[in-house]
C-alpha cells in the first residue's frame, strides 16, 4: 500500500511538470520508470523500460493545441510492470515487448484526460474573468490555484490507475503466456527501439543531419560487429 | 527587487491553467501580478484595467516567455507613469509571441529536448542514475539559462530583448542540437540493430538484419512525416502480438 502512495505523491509532481509548472524534465519516462521501478523494488528493470519509451513520442511536439500521448503515463505503467515481472516471473525479451506494446493504451488515456483537463481549465478561466469583472482581486490567483489542483489531481489518479494496472499485468496477464508464446513475441522487440531512434531522427533531420544518421548507425553496427568478431 | 523575484518565480506557472480559449492567458497575468499591484497601488481602476488586459489570449514557448515577460513589466511601468499607451502592451505581446513560440519550440522541442533524451537514454544502458542525470542536466542547464538570461533582458526594455535574441544564437545553437540528436540516435540506432542482429545470429544474416533495421527506421521516418503517430504504429505491433500469441 506505501508503494502505491509514494508512487502517487512522485506522480502527482510529475504530471504538475509535465504542463502545469516548472518544465525541468522530471516527467520524462527515463526518470518516471526509474523511479517507480525503484519504489517497486527494481531501478534498472524500470530503467530499461524508461530508457526505450523516452524516445518513442519525441516526434510529438506540444506545440499550439496539440496534445502529445502521455509518456509520462507509459512510464509509470512500464516501471510498475518491469519491476514486478523481475521480482516473479523474469523480465524476459518477450515480457519486455509485451509492457512496452501494451503501454500504448495509457499514453492514449492520459492523453484523453489531459484534453479533459485542458477544458475544464477553460470554465476555470472563463469563471475568473466574470470574478474579475466583479470587482474580486483575488480572482486570477485563485484560478491558477484551481487550474494547477486540476493538473495534479488528474495526475494523481492516473499514476494510481497506471500503476495498478502495471502491477495486476505483470501478476496475471504475463504469466498466462508460456515460453514460447514469449519467444515469438519477443520477435518484434528491436521494431519499438528502432521506431524510438526514427522519432528523435525526424524531430532532428534537416539536409546536413540525414547522412550523419545513417553513417553514424552504420559505424556503430560495424564497431559492435567487429568486436564480437575480435572476442 | 522582491516584485521582481516574485515574477520570476511565478513565470514557473505560466501553463498552471492552460486552456484552448486563452491558452496560457491566466498564467501570464498570474506572473505578471506583482508587477502591476507594485505599480498600480492605489489606483484599483487602473490596476483592474491593466489586469484584464492580460487575460487576452497568450500563448508563446514557456521558457521563452519569460522575454516578453520581463519587456511588458518595462512598458506597464511606462503605462502607469503616461508615458505610453495600454493599447501598446497587446501589441507589443502579440507582435514577439508567435515568433518567440516559433523559435522556443524549434529549439527546445525539436532540438534540445531529443539531444538530451537520446543521451540520457544510450547512458542509461551504462547505469540508470547516469542515465537520468544527463538527460536532467543536459536539458536545464540551457533552460534554465536561456529562462533566466531572457527574463533580465526583457527587463532591460524592448531595445535589450532584441538585442538578446539576436545575441543568443538560439537558431546556430538549434542546427548544433539537431546534428548532436542525430548522431546519438543514429548510435542508438545502430546499438539496437547489433543486438538484433546478434540475437538471429551468422555473419551474412547479420547483414541482412542490419540492412532491415535501415529500412525500417526509414520507414517509421517517412510515416511521422506523413503525420502517422507513433503510437499508431505501435497499436499496428500490439494487434501482430496478439494474433501471434492467439495462433
Amino acid at each position: 500500500m506505501w508503494r502505491f502512495l509514494l508512487v502517487a505523491a512522485f506522480g502527482g509532481i510529475c504530471y504538475l511538470d509535465r504542463t502545469a509548472a516548472f518544465q525541468v524534465m522530471l516527467h520524462r519516462p527515463l526518470v518516471v520508470a526509474s523511479v517507480v521501478g525503484a519504489i517497486f523494488g527494481n531501478l534498472a528493470a524500470g530503467a530499461q523500460v524508461g530508457a526505450v519509451l523516452e524516445l518513442l513520442y519525441i516526434v510529438r511536439l506540444p506545440v499550439g493545441a496539440s496534445v502529445p500521448p502521455d509518456d509520462t503515463g507509459a512510464a509509470v505503467f512500464g516501471g510498475a510492470a518491469a519491476a514486478t515481472a523481475s521480482s516473479s516471473i523474469g523480465l524476459d525479451p518477450g515480457n519486455f515487448a509485451a509492457i512496452l506494446l501494451l503501454s500504448v493504451l495509457c499514453a492514449e488515456i492520459g492523453k484523453v484526460a489531459d484534453r479533459f483537463v485542458r477544458r475544464m481549465n477553460g470554465r476555470i478561466a472563463h469563471l475568473t474573468v466574470d470574478l474579475l469583472e466583479k470587482g474580486d482581486s483575488l480572482a486570477v490567483e485563485h484560478g491558477m490555484r484551481a487550474g494547477i489542483t486540476l493538473f495534479g489531481v488528474i495526475g494523481v489518479v492516473l499514476t494510481l490507475l497506471f500503476s495498478g494496472l502495471g502491477v495486476s499485468m505483470a501478476r496475471f496477464l504475463l504469466t498466462r503466456f508460456g515460453p514460447e508464446s514469449h519467444i515469438q513475441f519477443a520477435a518484434m522487440l528491436p521494431a519499438i527501439p528502432l521506431l524510438g531512434a526514427a522519432s528523435v531522427f525526424s524531430c532532428s533531420r534537416t539536409d546536413r543531419t540525414s547522412p550523419v544518421f545513417y553513417l553514424t548507425m552504420g559505424c556503430v553496427f560495424a564497431a559492435m560487429f567487429f568486436f564480437r568478431w575480435l572476442v | 527587487m522582491r516584485v521582481r523575484r516574485k515574477v520570476w518565480l511565478r513565470q514557473f506557472l505560466l501553463q498552471g491553467c492552460w486552456n484552448y480559449e486563452g491558452m496560457q492567458n491566466l498564467g501570464f497575468a498570474y506572473s505578471i501580478l506583482p508587477a502591476l499591484r507594485d505599480r498600480y497601488e492605489g489606483r484599483p481602476e487602473e490596476f483592474s484595467r491593466a489586469l484584464k488586459r492580460h487575460l487576452e489570449y497568450f500563448n508563446t514557448n514557456p521558457a521563452m516567455a519569460t522575454v516578453i515577460l520581463g519587456a511588458t513589466i518595462r512598458l506597464e511601468e511606462s503605462v502607469a507613469e503616461g508615458k505610453a499607451d495600454p493599447r501598446a502592451v497587446g501589441t507589443f505581446k502579440v507582435g514577439l509571441m508567435g515568433s518567440l513560440g516559433a523559435i522556443g519550440d524549434s529549439y527546445f522541442w525539436g532540438a534540445l529536448k531529443p539531444m538530451a533524451s537520446a543521451a540520457g537514454a544510450i547512458l542509461a544502458f551504462v547505469h540508470p542514475l547516469l542515465g537520468i542525470v544527463t538527460l536532467l542536466a543536459l536539458y536545464n542547464i540551457s533552460h534554465l539559462a536561456l529562462r533566466f538570461q531572457g527574463f533580465a533582458a526583457g527587463m532591460g526594455g524592448e531595445e535589450s530583448a532584441v538585442r538578446f535574441l539576436k545575441e543568443a544564437g538560439i537558431s546556430r545553437r538549434t542546427e548544433d542540437r539537431k546534428m548532436i540528436a542525430a548522431i546519438l540516435s543514429g548510435a542508438y540506432a545502430g546499438v539496437v540493430s547489433s543486438q538484433a542482429a546478434h540475437m538471429f545470429g551468422g555473419a551474412w544474416l547479420e547483414l541482412g538484419v542490419f540492412l532491415i533495421a535501415v529500412f525500417a527506421v526509414h520507414l517509421f521516418t517517412v510515416l511521422f512525416r506523413k503525420a502517422v503517430s507513433p503510437s499508431e504504429v505501435l497499436f499496428l505491433l500490439l494487434i501482430m502480438g496478439v494474433l501471434i500469441l492467439w495462433q
